[in-house]
């Protein structure tokens, strides 16, 4: 009996497993599909959800269809330079709010935690301003200025830093090591969890962010990929959905190499995390 | 080598004032070893020394400098923490290695010591591996191998064997003993255990809610306590303690050095009727509990184990120089202590009170 009833337990779990994957695969799926079929499939009805005659020219057309090396470079500019320097940024902030006391402390990270809360919506239009102002509103630091700190990796960092035994930090102290080298040799590998989901986080959301490079440029040479591709239904007159999602997919494999390397990482730092 | 001197020293966390106005020596070259029960200090003065928790004020000088100014990295002290401390991301060389990089030591001589210090304590077969693939015993020895390869003048050691198993511990006892008159480097050793204490300190501190109770070798400590502190912190079981008057003076002495007769026996400094209520059998060495009518208990250790529960017998005492006298205030009466006839005179009384 108690074998039995197991196994339609375990056939049960599997099924809903793969129920939950297919919701979540589906979509993509489905772009993928589509990228790959002819302008003469894509209008068939009912849809074909495998193509029929799977071929590239959408990836070609699409490519052409606008500056699309220009957009991709201000991508892969953009994100580096956020992410880096956010790393700049967060993780000396973190240690400092973690490790030291000082004056306004709880006011300072008060503030931090305020930013945080801030949507981006309410900011735009000073931001755009101010950016006018400065005259760099036909250069990509719009972009990346705003952008440089992280109030959600402080915060996240700062609580890993926080649970470092103080014996550690002081056993590196004996041994005559910098606070720069306690930081760099023995914080940040302990972080790796945290900085890797830090990392993909902020990875996808400026990766992906459209709303803000579609409002703080006016010129196609400081676009990104995003506002690149939203451009694409209009170049073509009518709505050709599979160049569409062939220029998606430009968009989503960087996403998809970088979550592939981080939840690496993330694992592999997990298993430091056994030790007392 | 290197001399340790604490003056006047205080230390307060927050207005929570935990050690006042504190003197000690540390003489170079000593095992010295920290002992008191949890709570008292201990920690906080090792921490004074390293300079990771420094006093509120006061002086700490190390080979007569004041080193308040001298960041810890400075002061050619290593220590080994309770938990290892360990860093975790590292392998057993790397965390080696880490110091002797700080401190600027070229690659070949840094491998060189790595070596010498790894086989010295047995880890030569471990240096690749992460601090989470080690045993706890291992683990301590990286924490000793990491202190032990920068050569420092001062070892700091925070109860690094209370993780261990016995056996283990006693094992390790033994080697940092040897390690110790190998390196004749000054040793500042902290445990709560008295045992561990006597059986390795050559200068022994004896601590108390932040006091220094008594400083000695373990036999002075032993045969010569200064207060009543000392007296039943050292030993196991410890001291016997009974009222001596109404006045709150005391008088002790020790359950390995008690007779059990079945009859009264005279020209004993002092002796006790009662009734054997436990009896604990520990192999070479039995300890007994007697206790008389008033509820007097005198703890009992002996070779022989013939005695038997509820068996009515004498406990006694036979030697003067075996009581030891405490006055109200904790204090130890000696025999050239005003006081001390007054004691004798007492004793006397008590014994014959008891007849
Ligand atoms: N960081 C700290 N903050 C506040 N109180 C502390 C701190 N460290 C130690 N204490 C207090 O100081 C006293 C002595 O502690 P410690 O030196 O660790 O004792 P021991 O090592 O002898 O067990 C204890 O009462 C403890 O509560
Ligand atoms: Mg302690």
């Amino acid at each position: 009996m108690y074998g039995v009833s197991q196994n339609i337990k375990n056939t049960a779990n599997i099924i809903l497993k793969i129920l939950v994957v297919a919701i979540f695969a589906f979509p993509f799926l489905w772009v993928i599909s589509v990228s790959l079929q002819t302008d003469a499939e894509v209008n068939t009805f009912p849809a074909t959800i495998i193509p029929k005659t799977p071929q590239f020219n959408n990836y070609v057309r699409a490519w052409q269809a606008g500056p699309f090396l220009t957009y991709f470079k201000n991508s892969v500019v953009i994100i580096v330079a956020i992410i880096t320097i956010q790393m700049l940024i967060m993780i000396p902030a973190a240690y400092a709010f973690a490790m030291y006391d000082f004056k306004l402390k709880n006011i300072l990270f008060s503030l931090v935690l305020i930013a945080f809360m801030v949507p981006t919506q309410v900011t735009f239009v000073p931001v755009y301003l101010m950016m006018g102002e400065w005259g760099l509103l036909r250069t990509l630091w719009p972009q990346i200025l705003p952008f440089m700190t992280n109030a959600f990796g402080i915060f996240l960092l700062r609580q890993y830093f926080m649970q470092v035994p103080e014996e550690l930090i002081e056993a590196a102290r004996l041994d005559n090591a910098s606070e720069l080298k306690i930081v760099y040799k023995l914080m940040i590998p302990m972080a790796k969890p945290a900085l890797a989901t830090i990392i993909l986080f902020s990875f996808v959301s400026h990766w992906n962010e459209y709303f803000w490079p579609l409002i703080m440029t006016n010129t196609t040479d400081v676009r990104p990929l995003t506002v690149g591709i939203a451009a694409l239904k209009s170049t073509e007159g009518f709505v050709n959905w599979n160049t569409i999602m062939a220029g998606n997919m430009f968009l989503i494999a960087p996403i998809l190499i970088v979550y592939v390397f981080c939840s690496r990482f993330i694992i592999k730092a997990f298993s430091y995390s056994g030790i007392k | 080598m290197a001399k340790i001197e604490f003056r006047n020293v205080t230390k307060a966390f927050d207005k929570n004032v935990v050690i006042k106005d504190l003197n000690l020596e540390i003489e170079d070259g000593s095992f010295t070893v920290l002992v008191g029960p949890s709570g008292c200090g201990k920690t906080t003065l090792l921490r004074m020394i390293a300079g990771i928790g420094p006093q509120t004020s006061g002086q700490v000088l190390i080979d007569g400098v004041d080193v308040s100014n001298v960041p810890p990295g400075k002061r050619k002290v290593a220590m080994v923490f309770q938990n290892y401390a360990i860093y975790p991301t590292m392998t057993v060389k790397e965390n080696i290695e880490f110091g002797l990089k700080n401190n600027k030591v070229p690659k070949e001589q840094r491998e060189k010591l790595i070596n010498e210090t790894a086989s010295k304590v047995g880890l030569t077969e471990y240096l690749n591996r992460k601090p989470s693939q080690l045993s706890g015993g291992q683990r301590q020895r990286v924490a000793l191998a990491r202190a032990m390869v920068k050569n420092p003048s001062v070892f700091l050691m925070d109860e690094p064997l209370s993780n261990l198993d016995a056996k283990l511990r006693v094992q390790m006892r033994v080697e940092l003993i040897e390690l110790h008159n190998k390196l004749k480097t000054t040793f500042v050793y902290v445990t709560h255990d008295q045992v561990e204490a006597m059986s390795m300190a050559d200068t022994i501190v004896l601590m108390n809610e932040g006091k220094i109770q008594q400083k000695a070798s373990p036999e002075v400590m032993y045969k010569d306590p200064d207060n009543l502190f000392a007296a039943r912190f050292i030993g196991s079981p410890p001291m016997n303690v009974c009222n001596l008057d109404h006045k709150g003076n005391k008088f002790g002495f020790r359950p390995e050095r008690v007779d059990i007769t079945d009859e009264y026996v005279n020209d004993t400094a002092f002796i006790m009727e009662g009734v054997v209520v436990t009896r604990e059998m520990l192999g070479h060495e039995t300890i007994y509990s007697v206790r008389n009518e008033e509820g007097i208990t005198v703890t009992v250790k002996r070779l022989d184990d013939k005695w038997r529960m509820d068996q009515k017998v004498f406990v006694s005492v036979k030697d003067i120089k075996d009581i030891y006298f405490f006055g109200k205030d904790g204090q130890r009466i000696r025999e050239n202590d005003n006081d001390y006839a007054y004691c004798i005179n007492q004793l006397r009384g008590v014994k014959n009170e008891e007849n």
